[in-house]
């Protein structure tokens, strides 16, 4: 099985990186961060017996990705698997952030996903099945005050997964769409996560358990994988209410949170 | 003159260290923070205006870190021939609330609370032979009642805090018995310091909700850091060097059955595997 993971250096992309390892999976990471590569390999390597390949990558450009893909051509590189991770987030509301980070979230969460999507899928092992994983999140539920380009960019991913399932479906391509709450993955995630108090707590996944379900769910086929049952009742929850509602329970909430994280 | 190197020397016990010691050696803290070791720096030197201390800005729990401060340390050791390395503390420790990795990938109580100190001292094992010196470990009593995963040492399955907690402090007390079963013959000595339940800041750093909670409420029970502090004095000064592996106030203290030079064996190759190092080879070389 040869995996290729985008955004592996990070948190999430990092434990999904040891999962597969463990499961014996050959791996291609790639991450806009070098060195984080190269220490990942390295303490990879010393911990299971599986190919690792590592290429920094900025998914952002074309010209970055084109040579990430010569590279995986002159070396035969085929896969099996891809998970998406790559993605980025800025706190605050819209008018209080700048204008070129708000456009980089639509950049690298979805203009670079669907880049990358697109020439992985070309570079499928032949014959065999195929699984696509897109990390959204639960934001992508509900339209987010304050968080309101990010949660659009994962509705994007969400949305877009769901179709795409449908348009592959008879190519032997299976599509999982993760979309976890909280996640410990960085010190900010963790000051969020405390900043936001019981809720924070109660909606936070533990990251070694999403990382063995999101791959065991994608070797089922499964479509959609929110982990928690709390996170599947609120993600019910905003599909019942009116949206213009749900924003404006979560303006009240969000609100509330940033004031006491920015103290 | 003897220099000792602490590891998480900017607060908590290891500040302590750094401040008794400071009086009559050369201290070379390390702190995760710039702005903390300079606060300590700071405060220590305002106390004491003699006070010989020198701190190290490194993230410990990153591998590349630990390297890279190794590699300060040993150019400021090799440029001061008149310095010599008397001790490493290995102090550091954090506790996490969940599951969460270094970029290396391993999990971070693991990697800080064991690791780091398994490949610091590891790095500065030369100089500290040349002295004839003492490596020390800060354990806890909590290293007891629990045996080591070995199939699963990084908690991958289903994470605890408490038990990853407890697993690295028992690993404290295994390396350090490896280390001795090792270093036999070159007058190094090694031992663990039970600092017992102490009012730092460890449980509150970094982690969320329940233990956050607990560690608030626990420790207000805790003594000041000043009280163990003088236990790693003793061990690093007294002559000839007190016999026993494991200390609390002064006094040998029993540590669990866990601790088998088998056990200390198998962390000994498990660790040099996740650091890429061999201390068997170093010792053939010297």
């Amino acid at each position: 099985m040869n995996v290729m993971i985008t955004g592996a250096s990070g948190g999430l992309g990092r434990v999904l990186a040891i999962e597969c390892a463990l499961r014996g999976y050959n791996l291609f990471l790639t991450d806009i961060n070098q060195a984080g590569l190269l220490s990942l390999k390295q303490g990879l390597e010393r911990q299971f017996k599986v190919c690792i390949a590592v290429k920094a990558c900025d998914l952002t450009k074309a010209e970055s990705v084109d040579e990430l893909m010569s590279f995986i051509d002159f070396h035969g590189i085929r896969f099996d698997m891809l998970i998406n991770v790559a993605g980025i987030d800025y706190e605050g509301g819209f008018l209080s952030q700048e204008r070129e980070k708000i456009t980089k979230i639509i950049a690298l969460n979805n203009e670079a996903t669907l880049r990358i999507t697109h020439d992985i899928l070309l570079r499928r092992r032949p014959k065999r099945q195929f699984s696509l994983i897109f990390v959204s999140s639960l934001a992508s539920m509900y339209p987010m005050p304050l968080k309101a380009t990010y949660a659009a960019s994962k509705r994007f991913l969400l949305d877009f997964a769901l179709a795409l399932r449908q348009e592959l479906k008879n190519q032997n391509v299976t599509v999982l769409t993760l979309c976890p709450g909280g996640l410990v993955t960085t010190k900010e995630a963790m000051r969020g996560i405390s900043a936001q108090g019981f809720w924070g707590n109660a909606t936070t996944n533990s990251l070694e358990i999403v990382a063995r379900k999101t791959i065991n769910y994608a070797l089922q086929g499964k479509s959609i994988y929110i982990p928690g049952l709390l996170n599947r009742i609120l993600s019910f929850v905003g599909k019942i209410l009116p949206r213009s509602w749900v924003a404006t329970l979560i303006y009240f909430r969000w609100g509330k949170a940033q004031v006491k994280w920015q103290r | 003159m003897k220099a000792i190197v602490i590891t998480g020397a900017s607060s908590g016990i290891g500040f302590e260290i750094a401040r008794l010691l400071s009086r009559n050696h050369l201290v070379m803290g390390i702190g995760r923070n710039k702005t903390n070791c300079e606060k300590a720096e700071e405060l220590i030197l305002s106390e004491n205006p003699d006070a010989r201390i020198v701190y190290f800005v490194a993230d410990l729990i990153q591998q590349h870190e630990v390297n890279r401060v190794a590699d300060e340390i040993i150019a400021y050791l090799e440029s001061n021939k008149n310095i010599q390395l008397h001790g490493l503390i290995n102090n550091a420790g954090c506790v996490r609330s969940w599951y969460t990795t270094s970029d290396e990938g391993y999990e971070q109580q693991f990697a800080l609370n064991h690791l780091a100190g398994f490949l610091l001292t590891y790095r500065l094992l030369p100089f500290i032979i040349k002295a004839k010196g003492r490596v020390i470990m800060t354990g806890s009593q909590s290293h007891k009642g629990i045996k080591m995963h070995w199939s699963d040492v990084m908690l991958r399955k289903r994470y605890n805090p408490l038990t990853a907690y407890k697993q690295s402090k028992l690993c404290n007390i295994l390396f350090a018995k490896g280390l001795d079963d090792r270093l036999e013959d070159t007058g190094v000595k090694s031992y663990v310091v039970d600092p017992g339940l102490v009012k730092t800041d460890i449980g509150n750093k970094q982690t969320g909700g329940l233990v956050n909670l607990i560690w608030s409420i626990r420790k207000k029970h805790g003594v000041s850091p000043e009280v163990p502090a003088s236990t790693y004095e003793f061990l690093l000064e007294k002559h000839p060097a007190p016999p026993g592996l494991y200390y609390c106030l002064f006094k040998e203290k029993a540590y669990s059955r866990q601790v088998t030079s088998e056990n200390a064996d198998k962390l000994f190759s498990l660790s040099q595997k996740l650091c890429g190092i061999s201390y068997d080879r170093r010792e053939k070389r010297l």
